[in-house]
């Protein structure tokens, strides 16, 4: 039997409308936040390829179907396609009339292409003065660096807290995957969703610029509160230091285990004494010679060693379990295949299965959160140019918004 | 207290957030011009400073202290900390503690009058206070009660303890992440679960706010702060059912594009470089030319590298060839001219930016990022901008930080109408202070 998802009446977007011209992670999860909510979201994809997000492969030289391509079928549910070439006169009419009838329009294009296809903020706000243009790039809309080519590692070099991150003597370390992308979509999100709430209040729209590199410089892992140590002493955040903000008091990180590892979060005094407690369990001398240590000097090393010969001689979970039950911040590393049959986020249905034509069923990753009307999987993902018949006639009929 | 024509104005935030993506997220709201105001225990250590810090006690706090201007705590280290003035901006605060029948008092008054109330305490801490989103709600059901406990909160680890990197770790980011093909031990440190939150509670209540506009109701938002960090690795979840495999620790690298961090000729100054396609390899290729090339084949080991490139079966074969010609021509020049060379041929390259370089960066000095903003007990600094900017709407940037107390008689005196009596009377029994004492 087919898995449809169960559809329940009304969302808190519910009658919105967002166009999506953006083809990387970015854009696509700024406009997924919506579409997950209720928006009526309309991606515009090119002909052909349609987004680059159906090409992404995890392994060099992959070729994964662009109708089944994982990056796609997450980033791009509840959504409908059109395949539009916006290097056409009559595409770029029809998208024209799309945003005409639209509450808000995301792209990712470079700086000033949007422009170059009739489409520029001016010209889509005089016919729709309460539109929401949300432009994202690499380093915003203008300065002397707002046309330079950017990946994923540049960003992070420019914006993210990379310099900080690795070891002292080798070289900075990205944070994995697509990471910085979302961060930068989820804040064009919260930014669209501003403008919107405007546009609301005062009849207004606007355009709003999003540079990479300041969403990452403005962010909470650490890299804000780095730049003002850095205005406030002149000093760089070091590398290979491990909770450098928290001083020498504390411990953290990570320790292999038997089957894995696991992430301690020591940051003081009563959690150290509960970790000399858990690990010295039958062990007066050790208990005796760490407890209500504030700072260990020359006998770092020797503890070090017996705390990771525990860690070493237990499986990831048990060490987490007993660490939990001792209240110690210390957590397994799992891996997908674990995830997938966690007994907590499966118990709270933070997954949600559903068919897809191609790529058939699957579980996905649920609610960002949880309010009333809030998260529905309507749809998973459209076929490239699944909407375009049925998006064009609305706009024939210049069927009035819902 | 706040300009008109901000997006949020007249939206009041009671702020119970401490750490970090609780206040990074409140940080947001004040920008769109909320009034947010923090509400802050005298006995507690709410802005990850204590009162207790001295000068001399940090001195040998290793880098630490350089969170504070010149290495220096006093006086009022609370006032005075990176942890805390990072966030800070537009914020108000007011003392109030709130285990106290008086700080219960006016928590209740104060939240009475909110709209929204942002809280990121382990679970149950609220409940204990009298202040559960049930009781809150009763008592005011236009309020917005967004709370992020980071496991959520029901379910058979709800209560577990833990930061940011334990449930990076828990949602499966820790295992993708270390250097290139060792274990996932390896890697730096990452905060990426503070860094996902704060425009997810932002969003989460802007779209709260918007369902009221319609309904007139307010309600429970519950950012299980996990459950929001994972979208982030969606990819990984559904390629491991649709592909049975894991995904693995690739340090700088990317299947799909040729990329590394390559040293700098000047001291620990790295760049980036990454090769999309052939056309950038070609790119590349020129900018290296003919009579270099040599010279860095020469420490490669082979004089014809650049040949070995112009393929993206050619850069998937020899990767570890091609990044060593990178990295020689990299180490014999200035990270400027590297990154100036390769944007000119239009290739992917920039600069592992220090704080210090980013201070001094001509581009971010154009586009008016910093801020530069005076308080008291500060000084004169220069601060992190917004995150984005809207040509339409202003967003906001004032006081650079409230001092702990700073906004008492506005909050209690304006807001909740005591008369002079009643808070003088909670000032002498130090209920009310200007000061942090925990």
């Amino acid at each position: 039997m087919p898995h449809a998802p169960e559809v329940n009446g009304r969302q808190v977007f519910t009658g919105l409308r967002v166009v999506d011209l953006s083809r990387w992670v970015a854009g696509e999860y700024a406009t997924k936040l919506f579409a997950d909510f209720g928006a009526d979201v309309v991606k515009v994809e090119k002909p052909g390829s349609g987004s680059r997000s159906r090409h992404w492969a995890l392994v060099p030289g992959e070729q994964p179907d662009p109708e089944a391509n994982p990056l796609f079928l997450h980033l791009n549910t509840n959504k409908r396609s059109i395949a539009v070439d916006l290097h056409s006169a009559e595409g770029v009419e029809l998208v024209k009339r799309l945003i005409a009838r639209s509450d808000a329009v995301i792209e990712s294009f470079r700086p000033g292409h949007l422009e170059r296809l009739g489409l520029g903020p001016d010209v889509l706000r005089e016919s729709n003065p309460r539109l929401v243009v949300t432009r994202i790039s690499p380093f915003g809309q203008s300065g002397p660096y707002r046309d330079r080519e950017a990946t994923g590692i540049v960003l992070q070099a420019a914006g993210g807290p990379m310099n900080a991150t690795g070891d002292a003597h080798r070289a900075p370390q990205r944070k994995p995957g697509l990471l910085e992308q979302y961060t930068i979509g989820r804040t064009a999100g919260e930014a669209t969703l501003a403008g919107l709430y405007h546009a609301r209040r005062t009849g207004t729209g606007s355009t709003i610029d999003v540079s990479g590199q300041e969403v990452l410089l403005s962010s909470a892992d650490r890299r804000a509160s780095y730049l003002v140590t850095a205005a406030y002493s002149g000093v760089n955040a070091p590398r290979g230091v491990r909770s450098a903000h928290r001083g020498q008091s504390t411990f953290t990180g990570p320790f292999r285990a038997a089957d894995g590892f696991v992430m301690i979060y020591i940051t003081n005094q009563e959690f150290w004494n509960r970790l000399i407690r858990l690990i010295g369990a039958d062990d007066e001398a050790f208990r005796a010679k760490f407890l209500d240590r504030p700072q260990l000097g020359d006998d770092w090393p020797a503890f070090m060693s017996y705390l990771k010969a525990w860690f070493a001689a237990r499986p990831k979970i048990q060490i987490m379990e007993a660490a939990e039950a001792a209240r110690i911040p210390c957590t397994a590393y799992l891996q997908m295949d674990e995830l997938y049959d966690h007994p907590h986020f499966r118990g709270r249905g933070a997954f949600v299965t559903a068919d897809h034509p191609v790529a058939g069923r699957l579980d996905y990753f649920g609610a960002p959160w949880r309010m009333r009307d809030g998260f529905q999987l309507r749809r998973t993902a459209p076929r490239l140019g699944e909407h375009t018949a049925e998006v064009t006639a609305e706009l024939e009929m210049s069927v009035v918004r819902p | 207290m706040t300009d008109q024509s901000l997006p949020l104005a007249g939206i009041r935030v009671v702020d119970l957030t401490v750490v970090w993506s609780g206040p990074g997220s409140t940080a947001l709201l004040g920008d769109l011009g909320a009034e947010v105001i923090r509400v802050e225990g005298n006995n507690r250590v709410s802005r990850q400073a204590s009162a207790k810090l001295t000068n001399a006690g940090v001195a040998n706090a290793g880098w630490s202290r350089n969170s504070y201007p010149d290495g220096k705590p006093e006086p009022r280290p609370y006032d005075r900390t990176a942890l805390f003035n990072w966030h800070a901006r537009n914020k108000l605060a007011a003392c109030m503690n709130l285990e106290t029948p008086e700080g219960h008092e006016a928590a209740l008054k104060l939240i009475a009058i909110s709209d929204v109330l942002v809280e990121n305490n382990t679970n149950g801490v609220l409940e204990k206070l009298g202040l559960g989103h049930e009781t809150l709600l009763e008592l005011n059901p236009r309020l917005i009660v967004a709370r992020m406990p980071p496991l959520g909160m029901t379910g058979p680890m709800s209560n577990y303890l833990g930061y940011g990197p334990n449930f990076n770790s828990l949602v499966g980011i820790a295992a993708m992440d270390g250097y290139e093909g060792e274990p996932p031990d390896s890697a730096g440190e990452n905060y990426h679960m503070d860094e996902s939150a704060p425009a997810a509670l932002a969003f989460a209540v802007l779209a709260a706010l918007w369902d009221r506009e319609a309904t007139g109701r307010g309600g429970l938002v519950e950012v299980a702060q996990a459950e929001n960090v994972m979208q982030d690795i969606g990819e990984f979840f559904l390629d491991f059912q649709m592909n049975h495999r894991l995904p693995q620790v690739l340090g700088n690298t990317d299947p799909g594009l040729l990329q590394d961090a390559f040293r700098a000729a000047e001291d620990d100054r790295w760049v980036v470089v990454s090769i999309r396609d052939d056309r950038d390899w070609a790119a590349f290729a020129g900018v290296v030319g003919g009579v270099v090339s040599s010279v860095v084949g020469s420490v490669v080991g082979e004089a014809d590298w650049l040949d070995r490139g112009r393929t993206a079966a050619d850069r998937r074969t020899n990767s570890r060839a091609l990044r060593d010609g990178i990295a020689a021509w990299c180490a014999g020049l200035p990270s400027d001219e590297i990154v100036a060379r390769l944007q000119e041929a239009r290739v992917p390259a920039g600069e592992v930016m220090s704080e210090l370089r980013l201070l001094a960066d001509r581009h971010l000095a154009e586009r008016g990022w910093f801020k530069e903003r005076t308080h008291p007990a500060v000084g004169t600094y220069r601060y992190p901008g917004h995150p984005w900017r809207a040509d339409g709407f202003d967003l906001a940037y004032g006081r650079p930080l409230p001092g702990f107390g700073q906004d008492n008689e506005y909050v209690y005196k304006q807001l909740l109408g005591y008369d002079d009596e009643t808070y003088d009377d909670l000032v002498a029994r130090r209920l009310i202070t200007e000061e942090q004492f925990a």
